[in-house]
């Protein structure tokens, strides 16, 4: 069998296949579902320093071969996550990486520095700059070079655990934030977040979502995760962790070769909650029908053309 | 809850746009607890709809599961287009359920709108002297018969059967009295009429509301409805919204609140 163990940082995961954040609560929803074991990590829902309530309803609409989402960073609030979360996690054998969004430099920090404060087995911290859906989640630090820069900065002086920074490919220049991110010491960097996007009811004229535009996702992104990770990949040194359209073994081999270290799979969850398990599955057979030793041996490795 | 290949064994159309399935499900059959649960369904392997439909449960006899759908679009469509033999995916039993309408002391009037009436028509199979109102646009789309004397009322927009209007057109034909309970299904629109009438004659009232679901197991937080009372329930994490896949779909009136 092929060896499927991925580095992000000092970390060793035992697969590259993740659940991408907002997509699996807080990782202990559905244990009838999906065996969270076989899982190389879970990204919890995004968190901010005070819960919130979300959006108001439509949320969601599905599109061709995608769907919008604007949920509005509903959550537990940091007080709540440590409370009742972490200790569930302490529990679990598979690594958890926080999501922490916020709309000021400040709230980043302090939700930080209160989960740096107790003890937890919690692995690292993904930093949403890149929610579409509420004023507050982050956008201006995602699509600001100096920004990201600045808020990874400080990020790193408050904790030794993994720092990814989750980049929003509704920029114009995502390898530049990457590059940011990468300088100001980050250990990885996830790609995608959601592409904006807008759906249409020709019936009624209604926008189909409460907040007009919210973000796309599922198989239907999957050609603009693939070119945001290739741009990010070329031009830092840091782990890529690639999001977006993920549904199956083939789109694992397809974002490794666009140079991804591992990937989170995100709306697939919704329409299947074991479905990683099914991909892992695949992956394993593919590499062995390949005769490939290792899946990381495959980042970077497209063929262009160029 | 499973996931489970499931064989359709009879897919037909009743009425006009309106199709009953029955599947083989015995995990699901099993599984399941009562009227107001429902199945989210995949009708193929492609991803061009990634999102599972969600389709409440018209009855359960032994391994075998129906429903009751209308086309509404292409998914509903390629449903329709599925012959018995063939397999479709389906995720559940999901969701609470209706109570009370077996209690000796409620006299249930179910009251059933647009496929709001699968639901219904599930409690009507279980219960005792029942009232029963569905609603329709059309004639064409009823599928029993309007038969006051046993105490079945058919409703339509277009006054081509039955009762000419909605389901509270129907509701002033019948005695209610302070045993009365009303279970319903439908629409938003129906809904929120029956709440506030049952508010108003201080009767009781249970309510099937319909989500748009990403998942139908909590993940997604998509499917929410605004809460009265700020009660959290202990499916969803928050005061304003509850997730209609967890906490409902069924929800006594005084609970939540419409658009």
């Amino acid at each position: 069998m092929a060896d499927l163990s991925v580095k992000i940082g000092d970390m060793i995961f035992k697969n590259p296949i993740f659940v991408a954040s907002g997509t699996f609560g807080y990782g202990t929803e559905n244990p009838e579902l999906v065996d969270i074991s076989k899982l190389g990590a879970i990204v919890t829902k995004s968190i901010t320093l005070n819960p919130r309530e979300g959006n108001p309803p439509p949320r969601i609409v599905e599109t061709s071969s995608g769907m919008i989402n604007s949920i509005g960073l509903a959550n537990i609030g940091v007080e709540k996550y440590i409370s009742d979360m972490l200790p569930i996690y302490e529990e679990m054998d598979t690594p958890i990486i926080m999501n922490i969004a916020g709309s000021s430099m400040t709230e980043y920090m302090d939700v930080m520095k209160k989960v740096e404060a107790v003890s937890s087995n919690i692995v690292g911290y993904e930093i949403n700059i890149s929610c579409p859906n509420v004023k507050e989640g982050g956008m201006e630090f995602g699509v600001d070079c100096e920004m990201t820069e600045k808020l990874t900065r400080e990020l790193r002086k408050l904790t030794d655990r993994l720092l990814i920074m989750k980049l929003s490919p509704n920029v114009t220049d995502i390898a530049g934030i990457a590059t940011s991110s990468e300088n100001g010491g980050a250990d990885a960097v996830s790609a995608i977040n959601t592409v904006v996007g807008m759906s249409i009811n020709h019936t009624s004229h209604f926008s189909d979502i409460h907040t007009t535009f919210g973000g796309l996702s599922g198989p239907a992104i999957k050609p603009v995760g693939l070119a945001c990770v290739h741009k990010v990949y070329r031009a830092v040194n840091i782990p890529i962790i690639g999001i977006g359209g993920i549904v199956n073994s083939a789109d694992v081999i397809e974002y490794f070769l666009a140079g991804s270290c591992s990937v989170q799979v995100g709306t697939a969850n919704f329409r299947n909650p074991g479905i990683t398990e099914i991909i892992l599955n695949d992956l394993n057979n593919y590499l062995d029908e390949k005769g490939i030793d290792s899946i990381s041996s495959l980042i970077g490795s497209v063929m262009t053309h160029d | 809850m499973y996931i489970e290949n499931v064989t359709i064994s009879s897919n037909e159309e009743i009425a006009m746009g309106i199709w009953r399935m029955s599947m083989n499900a015995p995990k699901i059959a099993a599984a399941y607890i009562g009227p107001g649960q429902f199945i989210n369904i995949l009708p193929n392997d492609n991803w061009e709809h990634p999102i599972r439909r969600p389709m409440s449960i018209a009855s359960v006899n032994g391994n075998i599961v129906e429903i009751i759908y209308k086309i509404f679009g292409d998914m509903t469509h390629q449903l329709s287009r599925k012959n018995s033999g063939e397999t479709i995916n389906i995720l559940g039993p999901l969701g609470n359920v209706f109570t009370e309408w077996d209690k000796k002391e409620v006299d249930p009037i179910l009251i059933g709108g647009g496929v709001g009436l699968a639901p219904i028509l599930n409690v009507y199979e279980s219960c005792k002297n029942p009232i029963m109102i569905i609603g329709a646009k059309t004639a064409a789309e009823h599928f029993m018969e309007h038969d006051p004397k046993n105490n079945i009322y058919l409703t339509t927009d277009d006054g081509s059967m039955g009762i000419a209007g909605n389901a509270l057109k129907a509701i002033d034909e019948i005695d209610v009295n302070e045993n009365s309970f009303i279970f319903a299904c439908g629409p938003e629109p129906m809904l929120h009429a029956l709440q506030k009438y049952a508010i108003g004659k201080n009767i009781r009232a249970q309510l099937s509301v319909e989500s748009y679901m990403g998942c139908g197991v909590g993940l997604c937080q998509g499917c929410v409805i605004e809460r009265q009372n700020g009660q959290v329930q202990k499916h969803s994490y928050h005061e304003k919204y509850s997730l209609v896949c967890l906490d409902g779909p069924v929800y006594e009136c005084s609970e939540v609140t419409f658009g």
